[in-house]
């Protein structure tokens, strides 16, 4: 960090004053350096449109009274929504996605925390490797869970249970958990601890008033994350839901291989807004920059 | 790291039990039993007599079309990996350096913010754009620039977007990380001995985040050779890729034991990606131990 930097916020300035104090005695390179920074900020803005773009074309769809893409739109109206919230399938499935993600977050969360807590404390051998596998179902296609839960629990005869379909969620969302919970005990002060204990707390009083309260908030951030990936879990649901049991994307997926009205837009503007809620919420509490590392 | 590697074992290891249980009941378990079904004559459960076989393996190496899906998919991943590093990089660029916490702060929450909708809202939203009544043509149509509407879906070149889409910003989380790792005063070095942007830039910063470009290319293709929802709604069955076709074996043909044979084959190659991934993450934190 330039010192510089401390005192000028921007980016720009600062650049701006490097690059004058580097360039003072050739003023023709000053001029090639202005454009290039412009054309830098051009190319990202340009990304930052294609990555948004999409997510506010299905908002004006939604809005967009026709029963068909139109653009530009021809006005502002709520039937899709309507048509959304009084559709018995589409609410069911909302029901039933907030049902799962809930118990998924449950026990993705007291897995993965003590599962972190575990591979961080424990002196366990081969704790790198069991991270390794831990993480994996994040890599590993999501496909081929589902396929195999549902070729095993077929063979097994057991059915298409939500258990079933809560365990398959719970695989891939723990790694989020685990990596988030590792994350804090990396940066933990062990010394709280040893504190505690010397002062004569019991290891459990030591772990609930001392450890749980300073990992609370990578265990919260998972949870959030567990909870919005398995709200939007596809390709593990489609295998093991069973019909009249869908979950949103599922229900969305095969209403979208037929109809392509705005009730699909009103249904997606409902997932986006809550993730957005979800987002701003995790700002808010644990702040983002603290887990978004690999 | 924080602990000495010869402290015993302890009672808080106890806690991983759950979560190994987890693990090798549904994780290991079935994995497992699709290996053992992708030999298989047919399904135990309902079959009578079942034997082993290696027909399913045969047919995926005989018959050419296979071999044209996989190396569809694979095609697909490589587009999908080689576009998201050109624009996943000047967005981790950008980030990485930006100065103004709220400004970084915003740029995190457009990344982020897309990799939380689902990917089925996602693939939907470029529907919209994509189809032939969709945004793009009919913005081209009635500016007068085309007559006919362009072939944007139900075409590679859709699926590779969509995908990019969807997949920007796992590259972007991965190479912010490694490019602000990299000394800044390296770059401003480099300038000072006269370079310009561009090429300290090239010469410098370049070099110094090939880690986090191989971790997060493997990554991206990783994920990418995996998605089904998006070539099957953008490709619309009309192109076929290795999940794509898992899926339809299942649904449709209810092969399960070809399927499975198919999935061991997407899982071989997810696990050499895997494994390339956590080397490629081990580079990084090695650079990171060393400044």
């Amino acid at each position: 960090m330039g010192t510089s930097a401390a005192h000028n916020p921007s980016l720009a300035s600062d650049r701006e004053a490097a690059s004058r104090q580097a360039a003072a005695p050739a003023h023709a390179a000053v001029g090639p350096r202005h454009y290039g920074r412009y054309v830098y900020l051009a190319i990202n803005i340009a990304i930052l449109i294609f990555l948004l773009a999409p997510i506010a074309v299905v908002v004006v769809f939604a809005l967009n009274p026709t029963p068909f893409i139109q653009f530009p739109p021809v006005g502002v109206s709520l039937r899709w929504f309507e048509k959304f919230f009084a559709s018995r399938d589409f609410m069911h499935a909302l029901g039933f996605s907030l049902e799962v993600a809930l118990f998924t977050t449950v026990s993705a969360t007291i897995l993965g925390a003590s599962a972190a807590l575990a591979l961080a404390r424990g002196n366990l051998p081969g704790a790198r490797l069991i991270v390794v596998v831990m993480l994996s179902p994040l890599m590993l296609p999501a496909i081929l869970t589902g396929l195999a839960l549902f070729q095993t629990y077929v063979l097994l005869d057991v059915g298409r249970p939500t258990w079933g379909l809560v365990a398959g969620h719970t695989l891939v969302t723990l790694p989020y958990v685990v990596r988030t919970t590792l994350a804090v005990l990396h940066n933990f002060d062990l010394r709280l601890e040893e504190a505690a204990r010397n002062l004569g707390a019991s290891p459990a009083r030591t772990f609930f008033e001392v450890t749980l309260p300073l990992i609370k908030p990578g265990v919260l951030a998972g949870a959030i994350f567990a909870f919005i990936v398995s709200f939007d879990q596809f390709p593990v649901s489609l295998f093991l839901v069973s019909p009249g049991n869908e979950t949103l994307p599922v229900t969305l997926f095969n209403y979208l291989k037929f109809d392509l009205d705005g009730t699909i837009g009103a249904a997606s503007v409902v997932s986006i807004v809550l993730a957005f809620l979800v987002v701003i919420g995790l700002d808010r509490t644990v702040g983002l920059r603290s887990y978004v590392k690999l | 790291m924080s602990q000495a590697p010869t402290q015993r074992i302890n009672g808080l290891a106890l806690f991983i039990l759950p979560s190994v249980l987890l693990f090798a009941l549904f994780f290991f378990l079935p994995i497992g039993l699709m290996a053992v079904m992708s030999v298989l004559t047919g399904n135990p459960v309902v079959a009578p007599r079942v034997a082993f076989t290696t027909r399913h393996y045969a047919r995926i190496v005989d018959d050419p079309y296979y071999l044209e899906v996989i190396w569809t998919t694979l095609r697909i991943g490589l587009l999908t990996t080689l576009v998201a590093l050109a624009i996943g990089y000047p967005l981790a660029h950008w980030m990485a350096r930006i100065k103004s916490r709220t400004g970084h702060a915003l740029l995190l929450m457009a990344v982020l913010a897309p990799m939380l909708t689902g990917i089925v809202v996602r693939t939907f939203a470029w529907m919209t754009l994509l189809s032939d009544k969709g945004v793009i043509n009919q913005t081209l149509i009635s500016l007068g620039l085309i007559s006919q509407p362009l072939k944007l879906m139900y075409s590679e070149t859709g699926i590779v977007v969509g995908l990019v889409h969807i997949y920007v910003p796992f590259m972007v989380l991965t190479l912010t990380g490694v490019i602000g790792r990299i000394d800044e005063r390296l770059e401003q070095a480099a300038e000072n001995l006269g370079a310009s942007p561009l090429r300290a830039f090239i010469e410098v910063t370049l070099p110094l985040s090939l880690p986090g470009i191989l971790a997060g290319s493997l990554l991206v293709f990783a994920l990418a050779i995996s998605a089904y929802v998006t070539p099957i709604l953008l490709g619309g069955f009309q192109i076929m890729t290795l999940p794509v076709l898992i899926y339809q074996q299942i649904s449709a043909n209810f092969n399960v034991g070809f399927a499975a044979a198919l999935g061991i084959v997407l899982l071989l190659i997810s696990l050499v990606l895997v494994i390339a991934y956590n080397r490629a993450l081990g580079l990084v934190s090695g650079q990171r131990e060393l400044q």
